[in-house]
């Protein structure tokens, strides 16, 4: 081999070798990769954008205004938002410029308004017969023909005769004891459908429930028969055992008593309050009751009067129309005097609005239920 | 011997006794007790006042208006309109026919009169009827003021109606402070605004130039308290209502301050200032110096006089969370009143005295709620994306708040609620408003 062959393989067998051993295909891997991501787009949405960058948009030479913090939200923070890392401290106001534009009202006036004392002139009774009774319901009522109805539900007209109101009074006295004085024959228009309620009828009043309730109140439970006699034992020897010794106390006591109460009637007939004729049964108690509170409306009462509980008497005639002149309170318990009134009046709107037609009780128990006593107590109303 | 004198003498004691007791018993009347009854409102009717010149008719007719959305708006009535009335009242003299107005379960009937005078003075009187009792509650009374004054004449008649029949305090004739928002929510302008309580009567105290927060009213009705960001952070200002004339309250170089609420006697003003990222509670009497009544690292802000002015209501979270503390007017320890689950915040003493009203969030939604003083009874009385800012009206029977309606065109109004849940009503603005702080009962 000539010289220039020996110098050729030379060469190249060093250059491979400083390939291998150099480094030149080592790979770094620490060096960082750099990842471009790329979106793909069609042809149209390029050339759409091709054009909307033809449109230079307006350079601000103002930096833009940071919007103005919002309103603090102060359960989030109690701190308002508003720039507080703000360097320069606020400049004290030397002269206090008016906030307002020619814009704002020049000036705010109030309008007076003066309360006068005087009372106008008050106008004369309406027209009442001197000693008419105050019974609540009109002998002549005025004809209700053309009263539109307020409570939202209207009630149907009545039929004009009083077939209806037959009926009804015989079925109230079906409980009548054979035994019971005459009853005074009530006024046909007592029982009959009223042409303009007395009740406001919504969802809380609905007339067929508290209707039903005191019209169709149950009769007084049965009474359970009288347990039978126990057979009576043969009678013992006579005389056969020492007879027990008296207590002389308790006979003491006990003649003592019975002298009390047998003189005791006598006392309180004289006295004219002894109650005749049978008791009220539980059911008809529960009709008045119901009958009055169907038209207690507590909605309007203040706060303090919600916490009276107040006691009112009042008097009915022998129709259960309550006697509006004997309606007073007797007692009022856990609110101030002006509470106190405000409860009664809503009480005796109570009694008199659902007493209007009577509460059909029965006739012959008036003596039972000439007087009543009602506690209205208004704290379970007061939670609702 | 002995038990024989002793037995005598226990008969005769119950022989003395037991006549007195007897007469007692058959004496017993029916007696029942009635626990439930109705809560619905009261139907009235007011016939359109007479107009006694011929240059009140319109006024009359107003004014009737007014006074019956006053008492229908309380949700505590509920009027017969003019088309059932059977009776007619020809003359504020005539006499009143009741059982007409029994038949169609009137309750209570209102009439009155209205006259304008050669001086241009707008005169009403008025009767309040309680028809079911057959006679008057009450006495007649008279107003009088110019014709301007119509509308404040009316919430007076509707004011004295309110009071006899509920026992309430009066409400109606009082305003309402409030802030009027405009534009998109990140460039919010902000005005203060001031109408009647009913959302009539719009007039604008400060223009839109910088954001204005949380106006209160001075017990007297005559100034309000703001914070204003004129100066780049909120600072307190003091507005004469009838001079719209701005006056800066505080002078706290370096620190903010805001929430400021009048003290009952309307001298002294108690705040929040916040230095460093410690926010506490100072008070001041108006032109003097101020004083710290907290010194705690965590964040005192919303304070809130008792009517007496004896102590301060205020939120903290001195505990980890927002909750409720009064602490004597003077400062010292605070007690923690708020014991719920949620965070408490922006309370409000009852002019009562007698309740505390607040922001309550809890479960991701905002309500408004009352409690007693010692924090027992709590009643959460609304619920909804975001309610806050409860102020009370003179009476304290009436709530007005803030609530905002969700999503990003989310609006703020103003909304008014019974002290018992019931009756929540919108307050009718001009466009969105926020913060309101209603005024004492005008004089």
């Amino acid at each position: 081999m000539n010289t220039g062959v020996k110098i050729s393989g030379l060469a190249h067998i060093g250059l491979l070798l400083w390939m291998a051993i150099g480094g030149l295909f080592s790979f770094d891997r620490d060096q960082p990769l750099e990842v471009s991501e790329v979106t793909l787009i069609t042809g149209e949405q390029f050339a759409a954008m091709l054009a909307a960058g033809s449109q230079a948009p307006a350079v601000s030479a103002a930096p833009e205004t940071p919007a103005q913090p919002e309103q603090a939200e102060q359960l989030e923070t109690p701190v308002p938002e508003a720039a507080p890392e703000q360097a320069t401290p606020p400049e004290a106001v030397e002269e206090v410029q008016p906030e307002t534009e020619p814009q704002v009202e020049e000036a705010f006036e109030t309008p007076r308004a003066e309360l006068s004392p005087v009372a106008p002139p008050a106008p004369v009774a309406p027209d009442t017969p001197e000693g008419a009774s105050p019974v609540l319901a009109p002998e002549n009522p005025p004809a209700p023909d053309a009263a539109p109805r307020v409570a939202p539900r209207p009630v149907e007209r009545p039929e004009p005769d009083a077939n209806v109101a037959e009926q009804v009074q015989q079925a109230a006295r079906r409980e009548q004891a054979p035994e019971a004085p005459p009853v005074p024959e009530a006024p046909e228009e007592t029982t009959a459908p009223e042409e303009a309620g007395t009740v406001i009828e919504t969802e809380a009043t609905d007339e067929a429930g508290g209707t039903a309730q005191s019209e169709l109140a149950p009769p007084g439970a049965p009474r359970p028969l009288r347990r039978p006699d126990r057979p009576t034992p043969p009678a013992p020897a006579p005389a056969a055992e020492p007879e027990p010794a008296r207590d002389p106390l308790a006979d003491a006591i006990a003649g003592a008593v019975a002298e009390a109460t047998a003189s005791a009637p006598a006392e309180a007939a004289g006295q004219g309050t002894a109650r005749t004729g049978p008791p009220l049964s539980a059911g008809e108690k529960d009709a008045l009751r119901l009958g009055v509170q169907r038209c207690w409306n507590v909605g309007s009462l203040s706060t303090d009067a919600l916490r009276t509980t107040i006691t009112v008497y009042f008097e009915m005639d022998q129709t259960a129309r309550p006697v509006s002149g004997t309606i007073r309170m007797l007692d009022s318990e856990g609110g101030s005097a002006a509470a106190a009134n405000q409860a009664f009046e809503a009480a005796r709107r109570a009694i008199i609005r659902c007493g209007v037609s009577g509460y059909g009780l029965p006739p012959e128990k008036y003596d039972q239920w000439r007087e009543v006593e009602v506690v209205f107590n208004p704290d379970y109303m007061r939670v609702r | 011997m002995f038990l024989r004198s002793l037995a005598k003498a226990a008969v005769m004691a119950v022989a003395a006794l037991l006549p007195l007791a007897l007469p007692a018993a058959a004496q017993d009347r029916l007696r029942i007790e009635i626990t439930e009854g109705v809560i619905e409102p009261l139907p009235f009717a007011i016939p359109t006042f007479e107009a006694e010149t011929p240059q009140a008719a319109q006024l009359a007719n107003d004014i009737t208006r007014v006074i019956a959305a006053d008492l229908v708006g309380t949700g505590l009535f509920r009027e017969v309109p003019a088309s059932s009335h059977i009776a007619r009242i020809t003359s504020f003299s005539s006499p009143v026919s009741y059982p007409d107005w029994k038949a169609i379960n009137v309750q209570a009937l209102i009439t009155g009169a209205v006259s304008v005078d050669g001086s241009g003075r707008t005169n009403v009187k008025f009767r309040l009827h309680d028809v079911f009792a057959d006679n008057e509650l009450g006495e007649g009374l008279q107003l009088g003021g110019a014709s301007s004054a119509a509308r404040r004449l009316a919430h007076k008649v509707a004011d004295q109606v309110y009071s006899r029949i509920t026992g309430e305090g009066a409400y109606f004739d009082s305003r309402v402070v409030f802030v009027h928002e405009e534009g998109p929510k990140n460039a919010r302008q902000k005005r203060l605004g001031v109408m009647d309580y009913d959302g009539a009567n719009v007039q604008y105290l400060t223009d839109s130039s910088s954001i204005v927060l949380a106006p209160r009213f001075s017990p007297t009705g005559d100034r309000v308290l703001y914070t204003s960001y004129s100066s780049g952070v909120p600072e307190i200002y003091m507005m004469q209502v009838g001079a719209l004339r701005p006056q800066k309250l505080i002078e706290a170089q370096g620190a903010m301050t805001f929430a400021p609420r009048f003290g009952p006697d309307g001298n002294t003003v108690v705040y929040s200032e916040s230095r460093g990222g410690n926010t506490d509670i100072f008070v001041t009497s108006i032109g003097g110096s101020a004083s710290k009544l907290t010194n705690t690292p965590s964040i005192e802000t919303a304070p809130s006089y008792s009517p007496d002015g004896s102590q301060i209501v205020f939120e903290s979270d001195r505990s980890g969370m927002q909750q409720l503390y009064i602490m004597s007017a003077r400062g010292g320890e605070a007690r923690r009143i708020s014991f719920g689950e949620g965070r408490y915040g922006t309370p409000v003493w009852s002019p009562r005295g007698d309740l505390i009203a607040f922001t309550k969030q809890h479960g991701g939604r905002f309500h408004i709620g009352v409690m007693r003083t010692d924090g027992s009874e709590e009643r959460l009385l609304t619920a909804s994306f975001l309610d806050e800012g409860p102020t009370w009206s003179p009476n304290g029977r009436v709530i007005m708040f803030t609530r905002q309606s969700a999503g990003a065109g989310g609006q703020p109004s103003l909304y008014s609620v019974d002290i018992t849940g019931r009756n929540l009503r919108r307050v009718p603005t001009p466009g969105a408003a926020s913060d309101p702080a209603w005024s004492p009962l005008l004089p």
